[in-house]
């Protein structure tokens, strides 16, 4: 799948700024590198633009410069690199967002049907394999609102798994779930990672970070404070300014 | 439990207070009409429904221009809501003319009376756009409630979570898809009542299309009016036959909403 002078680097961010009204600069010549089948962990306070850069990552914001290039297709002012690139990166939400019309075989099933083209059974098949992986097969005709939040939002992960993303996208997928059900998701998560799938995932559940990613990523301001490996980064964090916010979050 | 006898009492005041005002208002009409002189004739009316002749039921004037006026109503409804419903995609788009050109239809619309724009459409437009008085009619109308239904239609898709906006673009929808498979559906499910009374107000307004001489409704019970002078008995049933048609109609969009709201049961909870 490796397209052209890629190699190995399936996210490349270079230089991205990003500021809001305010001023408030959320991303400050923020760059980043992500390597196919990676699972890259970004934590930092809130307003420190993770979300900002999980958002620019597939379009939902704007950058006012830099670049960003997914698997070899920038994401530029090109309306159609822009949806080619989401239909290559899945994003799972804090809020869930699933459908609240639909139910949940047709929540996971409408993209595969309407961006991939797929026929109704083609796609009710995937959607329930997809389903199975999840641990909801059962609850395929069920409608969101009638789901726990766990359950929702493991709905949310198989819909975006049903357009066979390249990247996934976690924008903190357990902020808004009940202590009891924060489990369930991260397994789902964990499961996701063991078969290979690159994620960038901005979170504040640190032991998944230290147990599931190969990189942690520290920011603030808008900025890179630190990066490495798991182990290294909690247990030898070399700035002051990580391990301040490490002593407050453990 | 404790409050309930009050709560007893005070709906029988209530209901007693409504019966007398009634038949205050009844008496006031009577003793009004007595002093007039008078004859109530109310033996005519049904006549104006329906005749009998060689064994047949024929149509009268009134059951006439009740068919005019319903299958005006229906045609400006349905235009109308088409008419709303891009006028209120055009406000929300990122294209500047499309937002001008929304504002200015809006504006003009609301700011002008309907009769005029009836007026205007039949006497201005249809002449030169060769348009029949019943086309015209149809135009008018909907052109006057679509502006207010689009109104509407935006209140309900602005209503709709960023979130759901979010969620279908990440899966690689486009703006299109995105609005008919996931905003436009619970936004419009949201409207319905709102669009409800709107649709009421478009069959109360259809009776200004008697004054271009469409035979509506309206029209037939001046006519009727005119010829028999039975002024109290005509009016008086013109009113209970638009009463009904309002409440109807409510009565069948409530119906439709309660079959709207209940695939697999709960669904989801209208916000």
């Amino acid at each position: 799948m490796n397209r052209e002078g890629q190699g190995d680097d399936i996210i490349i961010a270079s230089n991205l700024v990003k500021t809001f009204p305010g001023p408030v600069r959320a991303l400050d010549d923020f760059s980043v590198t992500v390597r196919r089948g990676e699972v890259l962990v970004i934590v930092g306070p809130s307003g420190s633009g993770k979300s900002t850069f999980l958002r620019c990552l597939n379009g939902l914001e704007e950058v006012d410069s830099g670049t960003i290039i997914i698997d070899g297709l920038p994401l530029d002012d090109n309306e159609k690199h822009r949806l080619e690139i989401r239909r290559e990166v899945g994003m799972v939400f804090q809020s869930f967002n699933l459908f609240p019309h639909l139910n949940v075989l047709e929540n996971v099933s409408l993209a595969q049907r309407l961006v991939r083209g797929k026929s109704r059974a083609r796609a009710r098949e995937f959607s329930m394999e997809l389903l199975a992986r999840v641990g909801l097969a059962d609850k395929a005709a069920s409608f969101p609102a009638e789901l726990s939040g766990g359950q929702q939002q493991r709905v949310a992960i198989a819909r975006a798994l049903a357009m066979m993303p390249r990247v996934m996208l976690f924008d903190e997928a357990t902020s808004a779930l009940d202590p009891e059900m924060i489990g369930e998701v991260l397994d789902v998560m964990r499961q996701l990672a063991e078969d290979g799938m690159t994620m960038v995932v901005v979170t504040h559940e640190m032991g998944f970070a230290l147990e599931v990613s190969d990189r942690v990523l520290f920011m603030e301001q808008g900025r890179v404070i630190e990066e490495g490996a798991p182990e290294q980064f909690f247990n030898t964090p070399a700035r002051a300014r990580t391990r301040a916010f490490l002593r407050q979050i453990l | 439990m404790q409050r309930r006898p009050g709560k007893f009492i005070t709906s029988w005041v209530d209901v007693t207070k409504f019966m007398l005002t009634l038949v205050g208002l009844a008496w006031l009409v009577g003793r009004g009409s007595e002093q007039l002189g008078y004859n109530w004739h109310w033996r005519k009316i049904p006549g104006y429904f329906f005749t009998l002749a060689h064994g047949h039921l024929h149509a009268g004037p009134l059951v006439d221009g009740l068919v005019v006026t319903l299958e005006i109503t229906a045609f400006s409804l349905v235009l109308a809501a088409l008419i709303g419903l891009v006028t209120a995609l055009l406000r929300l788009s990122s294209s500047l003319v499309g937002r001008f050109l929304a504002m200015f239809y809006l504006e003009t619309i609301r700011n002008t009376p309907l009769l005029v724009q009836i007026f205007f459409l039949y006497f201005v437009m249809a002449p030169i756009l060769d348009l029949g008085r019943f086309t015209a009619a149809v135009l008018a109308l909907a052109f006057f409630e679509g502006a207010y239904a689009s109104e509407i239609f935006r209140a309900g898709i602005v209503s709709i979570d960023r979130g759901q906006w979010e969620a279908a673009y990440s899966l690689g929808l486009s703006r299109f898809a995105s609005y008919r498979h996931i905003i436009l559906p619970q936004a419009v499910r949201s409207v319905l009542p709102p669009l409800t009374s709107q649709a009421i107000s478009l069959l109360k307004d259809s009776a200004l299309v008697s004054t271009i001489a469409v035979y509506d409704l309206t029209m037939q019970g001046r006519a009727i009016v005119a010829e028999t002078f039975l002024v109290f008995e005509v009016w008086f049933t013109l009113a209970a036959i638009y009463l009904l048609l309002a409440c109807l109609l409510s009565l069948l969009v409530r119906l439709v909403e309660r079959r709207f709201g209940s695939p697999g049961q709960p669904a989801w909870k209208m916000p």
